[in-house]
């Protein structure tokens, strides 16, 4: 009987001309979604690169092509119901077959069948249409990590596309509950157009983040990726015609009574509502975060000072976040590993916090005060940005005098508290960072470890592979190379330095052999600062002038600087050089701070023994034989040091950890070969001088490593940042 | 056999139809008349399920039609000439209505040739004249070879040549022994055609008697139906002359 009823309802849908220019008139969302994918493509066009990246991707190219033919084959489904009341079939169709719910659902199978095919041909008419339309567009990729277009290879499109087609069919059994509820034409359109149309619009003019929350349960909300987890958003999506089915089924019943549409509507909206109740979003863990300071949120951890004595006593460690924006289905968490030594993850986040905007739209971002950070207190931060400066030894005595003062720098400030100062090397901070881990709940991490933070986020993955989601290492220290890569990056700034002097007339240089002058004063004996008791030799001009060589500063700026201080050096003054040095540290030349050293030399960055020093020292003649001893100055300060070096630099295991992303400008080649060790990795190049590239919001690298965090998706070999 | 027993149906507070019981036997005609809102329409689509009574039952041959399997086997009934969508050919819509009962493609153009719409099956029924849609319900009627078959107001738009048509059609269905219930207005056609008369007013039975009696008692049927109609005229045009 109900056989009879479906194949009577075919022939019903099949022989009537209205229903094939419907099913043609919903070719139209095919033509909309190419005609938004080419408006996107000429205002794509016309934008420079900074620009280009702030864009918003179209996504998968439905767009507004998926709500017009929700729309159109919502109306298919209606008419099914609607007309037999407008024109009186009804009467004839209920004679035939007089169970009335039979004959409502003898539609269905026709209408689902019909909708199922029609919404896979639009469906991916459209997104082939907008894909064609976007071209060689469609892969670049954006500030959030997305490319303009997302062909089906990319993670999620190919769910999307499949799922808006099941969309397109399940709404035409919206279009028959509601029509046979409603059961006039222009009431159910008008209903269609509000779910279709009308509401999604106003849900996405609500602000965060009940723009999303509105936005995630709207049917077309469902079909892509939104807040809720795609079992749920499933679930909804079959709740739509459920419950609009009911709601039909439910009037049908309550016909010859008084049917208030109104009972079969509640009908609906208590189905709809139960399954959106239990589809709701896994909430966060309730770690005690607090409002801090403008959108932060801060907390603290205790960990111990000594992680053989995990029992034994605790230091706190202030932890801060920036919360998810909750405008997308949160992932996790990622965690900011500050450089330094000793630098801040708190003030990074609050300086630059702005750089994680498009990431926040799906991670916590959360960072701390490390246990070797100078603001955390409990050494004092005085003390630990002094100290001693470090002189080249030519013989044993002089490297084991240099061995005195640094011991007596160190003793100065470990006198507070020796016991921490005996555990701040970067696998202390590592397994601090696991106890954040365990604090927060999470499963696994992501990690963005800026500069010696890399250090730090390396420690880690050697010590918990398996809690390590991604990892981004930006500008990150590379303490197995042995400094030989840093050794060409000194020789190659030497020669764009002299390749820009050569070019412009505001390098005082300008009409010299500047290689010859810089071998000069870089090999001299004694330079005098005049007005002070201090002399430069070629050791100390190689330490002031590294930092001006690495980064040239807006405008080149500290290059100038540095071709004034050169030429004044060679004159037999060494005060261009000692002038900015103690503008940056208050001292006439550089010393090496205690709160750098107590990390690098328990990381093992000192060297063992006269021996040792000696043996790197003629190496780097050979290697940079125009920069032969920058590289030295930071392994000078360790022998002496009170604490061996507990934490030597170990290789990353190959297996157990997923592929790293590297971040690195011109002056930083030896992050690639870190994060090679793991395979698959790739590094994304930055053409231009820089430093912690994602913090310094340069966007290009933004986007990558936000494609990176998100779907774990690297940049493809070659791919360059340009600034 | 058409049974109706205490058959009550209201629209809100308005009674169109007030405890009506009759019988409706095999072999015979039988003419349903009655004034305009008398309760004749409302029966008829009480009797198809079309309408839920407030009361009461319609049994055909002894069950409800919701319960029978394939209804047009049974029962087939002209109510409504307008129940058709008009973006259908004629034969596509008697073939839906066929196939949702199992019946095929032969027995619709048998209809069709039957009621004289063969040359226009092809033709949109939103372009019918009223007289080709009632031909139209008729052929859905006799789809199924039903027993019992229920016409309200056949000849509606029906020419000279038509109407004749019809007299002889439900003759010749009377005589094949099935159950045949006419409602009409048009007593002179009523006379010759009905064998037995059902008289409803205001809902109500006001006669249940065979035609010969009721010529017998008043002369024609239409002095009949005057006479016992006067009290129940619901719409009464002008004053009394």
């Amino acid at each position: 009987m109900i056989g009879d009823a479906i194949a009577a309802e075919w022939m019903k849908f099949r022989t009537l001309r209205s229903n094939h220019w419907l099913l043609a008139a919903s070719l139209l969302s095919v033509l909309i979604s190419m005609g938004v994918a080419a408006m996107v493509v000429r205002g794509f066009a016309g934008q420079d690169t900074a620009d280009r990246l702030r864009f918003t991707g179209i996504g998968d190219g439905l767009g507004p092509g998926l709500q017009v033919a929700l729309f159109v084959m919502g109306v298919l489904g209606a008419l099914s119901m609607t007309a037999e009341h407008a024109t009186g079939q009804i009467r004839t169709s209920l004679t035939a077959v007089p169970k009335r719910h039979v004959l409502l659902l003898a539609k269905v199978p026709v209408l689902l069948g019909v909708g199922l095919v029609a919404g896979q041909v639009l469906a991916f008419s459209m997104h082939y249409g907008a894909m064609a339309v976007l071209g060689g567009h469609a892969g670049h990729v954006l500030m959030d990590g997305r490319t303009l277009g997302t062909p089906l290879s990319e993670p999620g499109a190919l769910r999307s596309v499949l799922l808006s087609g099941v969309a397109i069919g399940l709404v035409t059994l919206v279009g028959l509950g509601i029509g046979a509820v409603v059961r006039s034409t222009a009431g159910t359109l008008v209903v269609l157009i509000m779910i279709v149309l009308v509401l999604p619009t106003a849900a996405a003019t609500l602000p965060q983040p009940w723009r999303a929350r509105a936005g995630s349960v709207m049917f077309e909300g469902l079909v892509g990726d939104g807040l809720l987890p795609p079992v749920a958003a499933l679930a909804l999506l079959l709740a739509y015609p459920v419950a609009a089915l009911s709601a039909g089924a439910v009037a049908i019943a309550l016909r010859g009574r008084r049917t208030h549409p109104l009972i079969a509507g509640l009908a609906a909206t208590g189905v709809l509502l139960a399954t959106v109740v239990v589809a709701q979003p896994a909430q966060a863990s309730d770690f005690p975060w607090k409002a801090c300071k403008k959108e932060m949120e801060c907390a603290a951890v205790q960990v111990p000072v000594d992680w053989d004595k995990p029992q034994g006593r605790k230091i706190t460690l202030p932890l801060v976040r920036l919360p998810a924006t909750g405008s997308h289905r949160r992932i996790g968490t990622v965690f900011a590993l500050p450089g330094g030594p000793g630098g801040s993850g708190i003030e990074d986040l609050e300086k630059k916090g702005a750089a994680f905007a498009q990431l926040r739209q799906r991670f916590d971002v959360v960072s701390f005060t490390p246990r070797n950070g100078l603001d955390l207190g409990v050494l004092s931060k005085d003390c630990l940005l002094g100290g001693p400066w470090i002189r080249l030894p030519s013989n044993e005595a002089e490297f084991d005098r240099q061995a005195e003062v640094n011991r007596a720098a160190a003793d100065k400030c470990r006198a507070k508290d020796p016991e921490l100062f005996a555990n701040l090397g970067s696998d202390s901070v590592a397994r601090d960072v696991e106890a954040i881990r365990v604090a927060l709940g999470e499963e696994r991490l992501s990690f963005l470890g800026t500069s010696y933070g890399g250090v730090t986020a390396t420690n880690y993955a050697r010590l918990f592979p398996s809690r390590v989601r991604a990892m981004v290492l930006d500008g990150a220290v590379n303490l197995l190379d042995e400094r030989r890569l840093r050794y060409q990056v000194m020789e190659g700034q030497l020669v764009k330095f002299a390749a820009w002097c050569a070019g412009t007339a505001e390098c005082v240089l300008n009409d010299q052999d500047v290689v010859k002058v810089w071998r000069e004063v870089a090999s001299a004996k004694r330079i005098p600062v005049r007005g002070r008791q201090v002399s430069y030799d070629g050791f100390d001009v190689q330490i002031a002038a590294a930092p001006h060589f690495i980064s040239p500063g807006a405008d080149n700026f500290r290059w100038k600087e540095l071709a004034k201080a050169i030429v004044l050096a060679r004159a037999g003054d060494a005060s261009g050089f000692a002038d900015y040095v103690k503008a940056g540290t208050g001292s006439l030349k550089p010393p090496s701070p205690v709160g750098m050293n107590m990390t690098h030399c328990l990381d093992g960055v000192g060297f063992r023994d006269y021996a040792d020093f000696t043996e790197a020292r003629s190496r780097n003649k050979r290697l940079a034989p125009n920069y032969p001893q920058q590289e030295l100055w930071h392994g000078l300060a360790c022998p002496g040091w009170p604490e061996p070096p507990a934490n030597p630099p170990r290789p990353l295991p190959s297996t157990g950890l997923p592929p790293l992303l590297g971040a690195a400008s011109w002056t930083e080649p030896d992050v690639d070969a870190l994060v090679r060790q793991v395979p698959g990795s790739a590094t994304i190049r930055f053409e231009g001088h820089g430093h912690g590239l994602y913090l310094s919001a340069e966007p290009c690298t933004i986007g990558h490593v936000n494609r990176y965090l998100t779907w774990l998706k690297l940049p493809p070999p070659g791919a360059v940042c340009r600034s | 056999m058409i049974e109706i027993h205490g058959l009550t149906i209201k629209y809100g507070a308005a009674v169109a139809v007030d405890d009506l019981t009759f019988a409706v036997k095999p072999g015979q005609v039988t003419g349903f008349l009655g004034p305009n809102g008398a309760g004749k329409s409302s029966t008829m689509r009480a009797v198809v399920g079309l309408e839920a009574p407030h009361a009461g039952v319609a049994l055909l041959d002894g069950r409800p039609y919701g319960m029978i399997g394939r209804p047009l086997e049974q029962v087939g009934a002209l109510l409504d000439a307008s129940a058709a969508h008009g973006g259908r050919t004629a034969r596509a819509h008697v073939a839906c209505v066929a196939r949702s009962n199992g019946i095929g493609a032969r027995r619709v153009a048998e209809v069709l040739e039957l009621v004289g719409l063969a040359g226009v099956a092809g033709r949109r029924v939103g372009g019918f004249s009223l007289g080709m849609r009632q031909r139209l319900g008729i052929a859905v009627a006799l789809l199924g070879d039903p027993g019992v078959l229920m016409f309200d107001e056949p000849v509606n738009g029906l020419d000279p040549e038509g109407i004749r048509w019809i007299r002889g059609l439900l003759r010749t269905l009377a005589g094949e022994g099935r159950t045949v219930l006419v409602s009409s207005h048009l007593m002179g056609e009523m006379e010759k055609t009905a064998a037995h008369v059902v008289l409803i007013g205001r809902g109500r039975l006001i006669e249940d008697a065979s035609m010969a009696s009721l010529v017998g008692r008043f002369g024609s049927l239409e002095d009949a139906y005057m006479e016992l109609t006067e009290a129940s005229v619901e719409f009464a045009a002008g004053g009394r002359a």
